[in-house]
């Protein structure tokens, strides 16, 4: 053992921390189990369901929704891995450890929040761009007909790339403010999935335009390669997306540095 | 070096730790003593900024412990619940921590050598037994080389061999000048261990004082010594302050001075010991009884409403 008078420049840095939560997500199994089943969902039920299409019937759905269908898994499983990063440190213990070593605390949840963001965009992108392809070898011929160079369809296959790696973020934050996975979990699919299901049924105008800008209606708008005559443009879908997983890790910020851990 | 000033942390309506005050120093191990539920927890994550203090502050060398550049050089913890993910292997566990701190890898092989996890350090912590999921806590606190220490419960799960190398681990620490705070709610164990004590019940200081002066002042402390050569160890012994009685022919049960010291003096006089054994019991009556009284002060004035 080194005697504890000699100077040592260890030091906590942003990229320290950076690098500790990298390591942190890349050494659990479960991530990598995680990423390969939401890409290989996405891949095989793009391809599924454009092997099955009979070229009727399906004409009102845009293309890309079609195609990526599978983001219906892709938000739920990326949702998960989010909310496992900062929740799940609260059910193992392993949060302790980690204030302990900065506990200055919001660098742990920055650097959370650009790790997950930075596997997840790259991740869902390049899987969009061969799913893309694939589904199209099987709709050649049908309504459903299109290339990458077309109007919108690059747009959308980012878009949502980019809206799937915001709602995990969005997830993360959830998962860092409620710090219980099944809650969080709740909480995630109960906004995404079912409120705006629900609001959707009240008879209000208003309502119908709020709902559009909910997180899961926004994603379903930035995967649009045609946009309908007054829905929302995907630039105000990515903003609205934006805006909620920016207040979302706000609100986990204040938590955190406020809250006993 | 450790600073408690009026450190009070209430939870709801129910306050865990009272105006607590102390200060733990270097070179020297600090047994930090109370029942189970005294605050002992509760003040050492106070300590380590997991929780804040309603009232008072901490400080560690000086400073508070977030404020520091590289907090896990300047306090290494164990804390009693784990704080590892069970997925995780060992040597990625602490590769995470040494990582925000620029620490380099073969300082996480060094320690994990010196915790003796080398063997399992590939394997997940989920498969690892309560003693070596200490030893990783262990391994976790010494990665920074830290100047303070600061373990809370650490010889609990650990099998004898274990306890011992912690008992050798804290003095060495001691011993090269770090400040060492180690919680337990065994008196018998700290005896062994410790140099100073702090002693806490219900959240109140109950006792700041070195062991060997909790040892003469509460009476315990009897060390029964049995030699054929009772009455010359017996005038060899004497002393001020030293209070000898023989209850039987052969045995002596001493009073105000220590085995070691009744040991060297025999060794040095030729005189053969056939026992020379340390009355812990008592010193853990001492204890408790020191304990108890502070539980029965705090709930006297409920008891005089009811």
């Amino acid at each position: 053992m080194t005697t504890a008078t000699t100077t040592v420049p260890y030091r906590v840095t942003p990229t320290g921390v950076l690098r500790s939560e990298w390591h942190k997500l890349r050494t659990l199994r479960s991530t990598w189990i995680t990423l390969v089943a939401t890409s290989a969902l996405t891949l095989a039920m793009g391809a599924g369901i454009s092997a099955a299409y009979d070229g009727s019937g399906e004409g009102e759905l845009d293309t890309v929704v079609l195609v990526l269908l599978g983001t219906q898994f892709a938000q739920v499983n990326l949702g998960v891995l989010g909310i496992l990063s900062t929740a799940g440190e609260y059910s193992t213990g392993q949060i302790r450890a980690t204030m302990t070593a900065v506990p200055r605390r919001l660098p742990v949840l920055w650097s959370k929040a650009a790790v997950l963001a930075a596997i997840t965009f790259p991740l869902t992108l390049w899987t969009n761009l061969l799913t893309f392809p694939l589904a199209q070898s099987f709709l050649t011929g049908t309504d459903h007909a299109a290339s990458l160079g077309d109007p919108g369809i690059l747009r959308a296959l980012i878009g949502n790339a980019a809206g799937l790696a915001l709602l995990a973020v969005l997830a993360l934050a959830i998962g860092a403010l409620v710090r219980s996975v099944p809650i969080a979990t709740g909480a995630f699919i109960g906004l995404v999935m079912i409120v705006p299901e629900v609001l959707a049924m009240l008879p209000y105008d208003f309502v119908d335009d709020a709902v559009r800008l909910f997180p899961g209606r926004a994603l379903e708008t930035l995967t649009t390669a045609q946009q309908l005559p007054g829905s929302t443009s995907p630039g105000t879908a990515l903003l609205a997306m934006l805006l909620w997983t920016v207040a979302t890790l706000a609100a986990a910020a204040l938590v955190l540095k406020r809250r006993d851990v | 070096m450790i600073t408690a000033q009026d450190l009070t942390k209430r939870y709801g309506g129910k306050t865990v730790v009272h105006d607590l005050s102390f200060t733990v120093r270097p070179g020297t191990v600090t047994g930090f003593l109370g029942p189970n539920g005294a605050g002992k927890s509760t003040t050492m994550r106070m300590i380590l900024g997991l929780d804040t203090p309603t009232r008072g502050h901490a400080t560690v060398g000086g400073r508070a412990y977030a404020a520091h550049p590289a907090p896990l050089h300047e306090v290494g913890a164990l804390l009693e619940a784990r704080s590892v993910h069970p997925g995780r292997t060992a040597h990625h566990h602490l590769r995470a921590l040494a990582l925000t701190h620029g620490i380099p890898r073969s300082r996480v092989d060094h320690v994990l050598d010196v915790t003796g996890l080398t063997d399992v350090a590939h394997r997940r912590v989920k498969g690892f037994s309560l003693g070596m999921g200490q030893r990783l806590g262990m391994a976790a606190a010494l990665l920074g080389d830290p100047a303070t220490v600061v373990l809370d419960e650490p010889v609990n799960g650990l099998d004898p061999e274990g306890v011992l190398w912690i008992r050798n681990l804290l003095k060495s620490l001691a011993a090269e000048g770090r400040t060492v705070l180690v919680s337990s709610h065994l008196m018998s164990e700290m005896a062994l261990t410790a140099d100073h004590l702090v002693i806490i019940g219900r959240g109140r200081l109950l006792a700041d004082t070195t062991v060997a002066h909790f040892v003469r002042q509460s009476g315990a402390g009897t060390v029964k010594v049995v030699t054929p050569e009772a009455e010359t160890l017996m005038r060899l012994l004497s002393a001020p302050g030293v209070d000898i009685a023989g209850p039987t022919p052969g045995t002596l049960e001493v009073h105000g001075t220590d085995a070691e010291h009744i040991g060297r003096t025999a060794a040095a006089h030729g005189i053969p010991v056939f026992e020379l054994t340390p009355d812990n019991a008592s010193l853990e009556e001492a204890f408790m009884d020191l304990t108890r009284d502070a539980v029965e002060f705090t709930a006297a004035p409920e008891g005089a409403v009811a």
